[in-house]
């Protein structure tokens, strides 16, 4: 049973809950604004290396550097939604996805020419881990798991209790109708990158954390977002952030020695979880596992 | 000067023009209802006055100002608020958010909106927290309007709002209708259930072809054989 907890379980929910913030904002994006962003991942390595770049400027650790990481992640993500995704504000949505695609390039790029393909970490040292009746947890991933979920009750209390929410969700539901009410789309939409990228950036740093930084971390985990988003019906915040921690514990699970000692699938292939579940569930159920209830 | 002038209105979707050269005028208080065939552009010519379709020649002005080709979403700042015939409700938003949407540009607004558009439609009280995509097609009609009337326009505009009601809540619809007139409000339905529409309207405006072929009072319209005949089916 500590094992199980201790080498799959905790793990996957730490995973599961950086799929969930991703796969969040990649959620409120398409449902906002309609289309997938591909250069998601891209804001989340952009976070995690603006963190780094505090952590090393100022000597502080990369928890205290996420406000940094997001301050600078979000006019990054207003920037390429006014040079290049308002443009395209009324083309296909495939047009919006490949100028996405595009704009994650240009962003990879730069930060390989700052900081090179070689992976960085933040250097936070070994810390011990809790122990609590034989069950343990280092401390960075309770300080994850702790982290995303004030980020969803936060999100949260945004959609629900607040105007500027409410106004979110009304775009989310009928664009041209929310016009015609009176609400500012310009400023809904600015609303939504922020968000969309404050916590892509936060998963970044997360991420970071937890293993390493590499120009192409975000890339890494934006099928499994996407298959996190859709899992839990794409457009829908809630439904998207349960689709990442069922993922994540679906991927490290993938992997325990339930018969013989011998894994149920080699770790090599766990990222291969969430393909399948992306390809099942665009066979089986494209609508989302929790659509139409309720 | 009435509170909405429209001259020579012409516009429609892309390069095709729907409305030829439409008038059109609605005074505070009044109720005007267009009718007329399918595609003469009676909902077209709603969504002009809304801002939602390119007006390309003619002059549409509402309390004094010229309003042709203004940002749609600016008009519920005016005081011109309009009522789509399908999708005009936020479905997973609950009543109370949709109203309070209503009431979005000016949010101090909020309560005393609440309160009148729950006295015009006291169903909507026990339904506050329900989402409004659960609602029947008669309640959202009734959160639509409720929505449109949360900051007191001067100018309503409906859509077909009895359009796939049953016939107690086409009379509810029609009813609260002249409620809102009466307070002052002036009321502009497109409406194919024309005959019980042209009964309660103050001015009938008989458009085909994107052009106007009659305007009166609506009982007026109504006694007309000729217009009977050729625009509402005998």
């Amino acid at each position: 049973m500590e094992s199980l907890a201790n080498f799959y379980l905790i793990p996957g929910l730490v995973l599961g809950a950086i799929y969930a913030m991703s796969a969040t904002g990649l959620s409120l994006i398409y449902g906002v604004m309609g289309f997938a962003h591909f250069a998601h991942g891209e804001l989340l390595a952009f976070g995690a290396y603006a963190a780094l770049v505090a952590v090393r400027g100022l000597g502080i650790s990369p928890w205290a550097a996420i406000p940094l990481a997001i301050a600078a992640t979000t006019p990054l993500a207003w920037a390429a939604d006014r040079a290049f995704y308002a443009r395209l504000r009324r083309s296909l949505p495939a047009v919006l996805l490949i100028s996405s695609f595009a704009t994650a390039l240009m962003i990879r790029a730069v930060l390989y020419l700052g900081f090179g393909p070689t992976p960085l970490s933040y250097g936070t040292g070994i810390v011990p881990p809790l122990v609590w009746a034989g069950f343990r947890m280092q401390q960075r991933h309770a300080s994850i798991i702790l982290g995303a979920t004030a980020a969803a009750l936060s999100l949260h209390l945004l959609l629900s209790r607040s105007r500027a929410g409410r106004a979110m969700r009304a775009m989310a539901d009928d664009p041209d109708l929310a016009r015609i009410t009176g609400v500012n789309v310009d400023a809904v939409i600015r609303l939504t990158w922020a968000v969309a990228a404050a916590l892509a950036a936060t998963a970044g740093v997360f991420l970071g954390i937890d293993t390493e930084l590499q120009p192409v971390m975000g890339f890494n985990v934006l099928l499994a977002s996407f298959a996190a988003a859709i899992l839990g019906g794409i457009g829908r915040p809630w439904g998207s952030a349960l689709g990442g921690l069922i993922l994540g514990l679906a991927e490290e699970l993938s992997s325990y020695p339930l018969l013989d000692g011998t894994p149920l699938l080699s770790p090599a292939y766990k990222t291969g979880v969430a393909f399948a579940v992306l390809v099942v569930m665009l066979i089986v159920r494209p609508q989302g596992l929790f659509r139409g209830m309720g | 000067m009435a509170l909405l002038e429209a001259r020579g209105v012409v516009g429609g979707y892309g390069e095709a023009d729907i409305l030829h050269g439409v008038d059109l005028d609605a005074d505070a208080g009044e109720i005007v209802v267009i009718v007329g065939p399918n595609g003469a552009g009676k909902s077209t010519l709603m969504k002009a006055v809304a801002g939602l379709v390119r007006v390309r020649a003619g002059a549409i002005v509402f309390g004094g100002e010229p309003i042709a080709d203004a940002p749609a979403e600016r008009m519920i700042q005016r005081g011109l608020a309009y009522v789509p015939q399908e999708r005009n409700v936020f479905p997973s938003l609950t009543v109370e958010e949709n109203l309070a949407l209503g009431a979005h540009a000016r949010p101090a607004e909020t309560g005393a909106g609440m309160a009148r558009v729950l006295a015009l439609f006291p169903d909507l009280a026990a339904k506050r927290r329900v989402a409004a995509g659960r609602l029947s097609g008669g309640q959202r009609q009734m959160v639509a309007i409720g929505r449109a009337l949360m900051l007191k326009p001067r100018l309503i505009m409906l859509d077909e709002p009895s359009a796939g009601l049953s016939p107690k809540f086409c009379a509810l619809i029609f009813e609260r209708v002249q409620a809102i007139a009466r307070d002052g409000v002036a009321v502009l339905m497109v409406e194919q259930n024309a005959r019980p529409a042209l009964a309660i309207a103050d001015r009938g405006v008989v458009l085909a072809m994107g052009r106007n072929r009659a305007t009166a009072p609506g009982p007026a319209l109504l006694a007309d054989p000729a217009i009977g005949r050729l625009f509402l089916g005998g």
